[in-house]
């Protein structure tokens, strides 16, 4: 065997060992603070901004959505009935990841309406018009505008709100939010603070069941 | 290549390269990039036709190309850098096949391929900087290219090195000779640098996995 060759696995046996005692050290580490935050609401994954659907005091569910993403409009007749039968338990928070064309239009327009208190009625009907309104290559600000007046929304708070600095920031925040929790995708959900990949809906009931036993 | 060769600084024999092991390397390090580069491509074509198209390569949210590919990072060139990888492989692999037979090129070519693969490196680096730094998440197949990159430019810049011999000095020329030596050792010690850094950067995300 060359020198080459001995100091090549030499070197890859010496980081093998180096990451086998950090994960050893961090997980020593975990057991000896409890660094579960309680209840899975501290940032970066939920912020003292982020919209909120329900406010139950067990648990916290966060889904990371896109209003555009169609796996997200799949997901939404789910999350309308968890949300029914846990929401007085449970916390649903939203966090945004805008990944397509009107995403960020779409998020805006769901922040405008939380300033009037109409976050809810948007955000459902946001999803349920996504047929209407995705895969377009031109803003659809206009059609959010149209779905404002729909709600009762003042509309010249509405028009400023949508064009806040200060509230496409939260956006941004929930953008960044995302990249340090790993999120690259959406939905991404969490619970209590831990990702979750349920795959039926009676997954995501015994979670929520479980959360909420804890 | 004989390694009959003394060095004449040490007298030991001097570790030298062979243009036709380089042409093995570039033939097979060509061929692999080629099919990595072929199907970021492929996949980065359903992307479009399909915006909720999901990548073979989105394992999970650190492994996941799905992501990658719709950043402004991935047409650094303004053209998609999958693009750029069918081109600069298949003529890589082609140089290897060409250099296998044992045919001499001329200087130009040399310094020509000398170019590119330090661009080449120059540009996957920052690449890894932006994957690990600026998006936050690993495409699989880009590593492989990564590593293709690393491991083709080690061996080319220190085979284009051996020209440089008989006009070193003898400093040089130990250094050249341990350069030779221990080509694979630093292409091995490159890559555990990156792994290192891949592994601190996500490692809140690989400790959940464990």
């Amino acid at each position: 065997m060359s020198k080459s060759l001995k100091l090549s696995m030499a070197m890859i046996v010496a980081v093998l060992v180096a990451l086998v005692a950090a994960v050893t050290f961090s997980r020593a580490g975990d057991e000896a603070t409890p660094s579960d935050s309680g209840n899975g609401t501290s940032e970066p994954l939920v912020r003292e901004d982020s919209p909120r659907l329900t406010s139950g005091k067990e648990a916290t569910f966060v889904e990371y959505l896109d209003f555009e993403c169609e796996a997200c409009g799949a997901a939404h007749p789910v999350m309308t009935d968890l949300r029914e039968k846990y929401g007085d338990d449970v916390t649903f928070v939203v966090r945004y990841l805008p990944l397509h064309g009107n995403s960020m239009n779409a998020a805006l327009a769901a922040e405008a309406a939380r300033e009037q208190g109409e976050f809810e009625a948007m955000h459902d009907q946001l999803f349920e018009t996504q047929g209407e309104w995705s895969h377009s290559e031109s803003s659809k600000a206009k059609t959010f505008e149209g779905y404002a007046k729909d709600l009762g929304l003042d509309m010249e708070q509405y028009r400023a709100d949508v064009k806040d600095p200060a509230i496409k920031k939260r956006i941004e925040q929930s953008t960044q939010d995302a990249q340090e929790l790993g999120v690259t995708g959406t939905p991404t959900f969490f619970l209590d603070g831990e990702k979750i990949e349920p795959s039926t809906i009676g997954d995501f009931e015994t979670k929520l069941d479980a959360a909420i036993e804890d | 290549m004989p390694r009959s060769k003394t060095d004449p600084a040490t007298g030991m024999p001097a570790p030298a390269t062979s243009a036709r092991g380089l042409g093995r390397l570039h033939l097979i390090g060509g061929l692999v990039g080629l099919v990595c580069a072929v199907v970021l491509l492929v996949e980065k074509i359903e992307l479009l036709k399909n915006p909720d198209y999901v990548p073979t390569c989105s394992i999970n949210p650190i492994l996941s190309c799905g992501s990658i590919m719709s950043t402004p990072q991935a047409d650094a060139f303004g053209i998609p850098n999958p693009i750029i990888g069918v081109a600069g492989f298949a003529a890589l692999a082609t140089l290897g096949a060409v250099l296998t037979t044992g045919v001499s090129l001329p200087r130009w070519l040399w310094l020509a391929t000398q170019a590119a693969v330090t661009l080449a490196v120059v540009f996957i680096h920052w690449l890894i900087y932006q994957s690990l730094y600026v998006i936050g998440a690993l495409c699989p197949y880009c590593m492989v290219v990564w590593v293709v990159t690393i491991a083709v430019f080690a061996y080319t810049t220190v085979h284009n090195l051996q020209r440089l011999r008989d006009r070193a000095t003898p400093r040089g020329q130990r250094t050249l000779a341990a350069l030779t030596e221990f080509r694979g050792a630093i292409v091995t010690g490159w890559c555990l640098v990156i792994t290192v850094l891949i592994a601190i950067r996500f490692w809140d995300y690989w400790v959940t996995l464990l």
